[in-house]
């Protein structure tokens, strides 16, 4: 072998190396796009994509801790098992209720919280504070606080109640009244995060168009429906989505107020997963209702996301 | 060079405080904060003083026993190390065992022990866990009310609500109930149903079958429910827990109470408005049948995933040894687990009461013993929470308990 051709073979070599190199450094559009995209793949499917299909997976499993036997595959028995189970009818219907009266109640006070916090205030700061506390008190402890204003000897409710004349109720003691105290508390907890998004919406919209419309001669009713509402709407289906989505997992509040009580009639489905995975230690079970919740969250999003979508295409 | 100079004095760090002579057993028991932690520290420092080398300290968990259950659920079922002796509700050794969560005493013998805890602690003939005090309901009364009206202390529940009417009536106070017991859905709501229903003679389940009686049930239901309607006991009764009740017989607002033993101690204590005036007695049959009480108390089971087993069950061996319950009966009026100690004259000092409480434990029956208890129990409580508060009838709550208790015990 002359020293040349030993050269040639080094200088191959290094030539090889430098391309891979080259093309790991100065990648084309597409494997770009892949190692860009690969953390954030790799992330979801860690923390999301695994779990769900996990979760799937032993929805369709017998797997309780209690009985000590391995985990069985059978099939749908545990998604029949729900039809048959009255609890769980319940739970469900309350949850939706939850839902159908928390979301625009929250979002009627927010809005008006958040219409009375823009006015032009001198000192804006304690105004601003008092929206922000609800939203930053943990829920079990609005839900635990909110316990004891009803109570129904030491409650400040039933105490204001007398004292304008009225008998004051045992709230938790009908199922009817535990369950207006508990909408009553998600509304009050949900109003706050409500009028900071529709607050930070109000603030985007320019002064000059409420300048205009008062030089056009529009009453504050018709500038409100005409430039506030119409400008917020954006604003208030992401507070929308966020806030549904939140309520469809409704379980602090009630859990601290009620413990799902009297009997079983003010028990939400986040309830009902909690008690069979962790108290009855039924995972099959409990993961099974969960897909149920997972459905009914996507289905929701789903609408949601429409929503949007439909709007930016008829724009 | 510098690494490998750190990593050889890692190395020998390692090395020393893992042998024998510098070795120092970190244990963790695990109890209940209300389960009055302050005095069994006082036991666990006299451990640590007889076994140079094992550092006990304790972790708190949850107020309620269903609330400890919750938290130790999650604990043991991600295989936690970091618990090494906890304190169990007599309910739940069975549950523990079957998931394979206890670390059995091979070959101990429970034969020094009250009977009702020996059975407790033995699941398919393991050892699963040792007893840590025995406990039992009893009925707490107002004896200096009772004497003040001629009644002695009642022994069917109609002998009750008339003695209650009549001092209450006579009382003239709005803040006076005749009777506290816990109709919240927790734990002890299941006792509650199970009082009178047992005293009809009736059992839940035998050799693992549901055994339930439907009509023994109403009438059970239809009892407590009756107690509030008639006034005898408050109208928000399902709003009220264990605590609340022993709180308000201590405040002396209630003429007769269901409660466990360590009601006792705090109704003698300070802050109590009733020191010396309170009688302990057996709790009330219903009309021709006989007097029951729900069997409580606590064990201690040592975790199957502790990493120190034999310090664990040393630790374990000692809290339910009986230097122990004594020293627990005196200071913390826990009852004892071991009959002779009931007549000691320190314990009797300390809990008159004690002395004519050991029948009451010996013959107290044991919920239903099943590893899906905590099923059972949910299935009970809700429906006397929900009876209680109107929204289904006695009849339509023992058919629901039937049906679901039906589906759990297949």
């Amino acid at each position: 072998m002359t020293v040349t051709s030993r050269l040639e073979q080094v200088a191959e070599r290094v030539e090889t190396r430098r391309a891979m190199l080259s093309r790991l450094l100065d990648p084309d559009e597409t494997t770009l796009g892949a190692l860009l995209l690969a953390p954030a793949a790799v992330l979801l499917g860690g923390v999301i994509v695994y779990p769900v299909c996990k979760l799937l997976y032993t929805s369709f499993l017998d797997l309780s801790l209690t009985s000590g036997a391995p985990a069985r595959f059978v099939g749908l028995a545990n998604f029949q098992q729900m039809l048959e189970d009255p609890v769980f009818w319940q739970a469900t219907w309350n949850t939706i209720l939850i839902t159908l009266i928390t979301v625009p109640g929250a979002l009627v006070v927010g809005l008006g919280l958040a219409l009375l916090a823009n006015l032009p205030f001198n000192i804006r700061w304690p105004v601003r504070l008092s929206l922000l506390i609800p939203w930053a008190l943990p829920l079990s402890f609005a839900g635990l606080i909110f316990a004891w204003f009803f109570h129904s000897e030491y409650g400040v409710v039933n105490d204001v109640l007398n004292r304008v004349g009225l008998p004051g109720a045992i709230w938790f003691n009908s199922p009817r009244l535990a369950f207006a105290a508990i909408c009553l508390t998600i509304t009050w907890k949900a109003s706050s995060f409500m009028a900071m998004i529709i607050l930070a919406g109000l603030q985007t919209i320019p002064r000059s168009l409420y300048e205009a419309a008062d030089v056009d001669g529009a009453g504050r009713v018709r500038q409100f429906f005409e430039i506030t509402l119409p400008l917020l709407k954006p604003t208030i289906v992401v507070a929308l989505i966020f806030r549904t989505i939140a309520a469809l997992q409704t379980f602090d509040i009630p859990y601290m107020m009620t413990g799902g009580g009297p009997g079983t009639s003010t028990a939400t489905l986040a309830m009902y997963i909690h008690q069979n995975t962790v108290s009855f230690l039924d995972l099959g079970y409990g993961s099974a209702l969960a897909v149920v919740m997972f459905i009914l969250s996507m289905c929701v999003t789903a609408v949601y996301l429409r929503m949007i979508s439909g709007r930016e295409g008829a724009r | 060079m510098k690494f490998a100079r750190l990593a050889s004095l890692l190395w020998c760090g390692a090395v020393l405080a893992s042998s024998p002579a510098f070795a120092e057993t970190q244990l963790k028991v695990y109890l209940s904060s209300q389960g009055q932690p302050a005095v069994w520290r006082k036991a666990l420092d006299q451990f640590e003083a007889h076994n140079p080398g094992i550092k006990v300290t304790i972790e708190l968990g949850g107020a309620t026993s269903d609330l400890q259950a919750q938290y130790l659920n999650t604990v043991m079922s991600a295989k936690d190390s970091s618990l090494d002796v906890l304190i169990l509700d007599v309910i739940r050794p069975a549950q523990f065992a079957a998931a394979g969560w206890l670390s059995p005493f091979a070959g101990r013998d429970l034969q020094s022990y009250l009977r009702p805890y020996a059975e407790a602690n033995t699941v398919d003939g393991k050892v699963v866990a040792l007893p840590a005090f025995a406990d039992a309901m009893f009925l707490y009364y107002r004896k200096d009310l009772l004497d003040k009206y001629g009644l002695p202390p009642p022994k069917t529940w109609d002998e009750l609500a008339i003695a209650a009417k009549k001092v209450t009536e006579g009382e003239h106070s709005q803040d006076l109930q005749g009777l506290s017991f816990q109709g919240k859905a927790i734990e002890g709501a299941v006792c509650t149903f199970l009082l009178p229903y047992w005293s009809q003679g009736k059992t839940v389940v035998e050799g693992g079958k549901l055994t339930f009686d439907r009509d023994a049930a109403t009438k059970s239901l239809a009892l407590w429910k009756s107690f509030a309607e008639a006034g005898v006991a408050k109208k928000n009764i399902s709003e009220v827990a264990t605590d609340d009740t022993r709180k308000e017989f201590q405040a002396g607002n209630v003429v007769f109470a269901v409660n466990w033993g360590y009601a006792w101690a705090l109704s003698q204590g300070d802050g109590s408005a009733v020191v010396g005036k309170v009688g302990v007695a057996r709790l009330p049959a219903v009309a021709g049948g006989e007097q029951s009480s729900c069997l409580g108390g606590w064990e201690w089971g040592v975790s199957a995933y502790s990493k120190h087993q034999e310090e664990a069950k040393k630790l374990a061996e000692y809290l339910s040894s009986p230097e122990v319950s004594k020293f627990m009966a005196i200071n913390g009026s826990l009852l004892p687990t071991y009959a002779a100690l009931y007549t000691d004259s320190e314990v009797n000092k300390a809990a008159p009461w004690f002395a004519d409480a050991v029948p009451v434990v010996r013959t107290a029956r044991a919920r239903p013993v099943t590893p899906r208890y905590n099923e059972v129990s949910e299935v009970i409580r809700t429906t006397v929470n929900a009876v209680l508060a109107g929204v289904t009838t006695p009849a339509d709550g023992a058919a629901q308990i039937e049906n679901r208790l039906k589906r759990i015990l297949r």
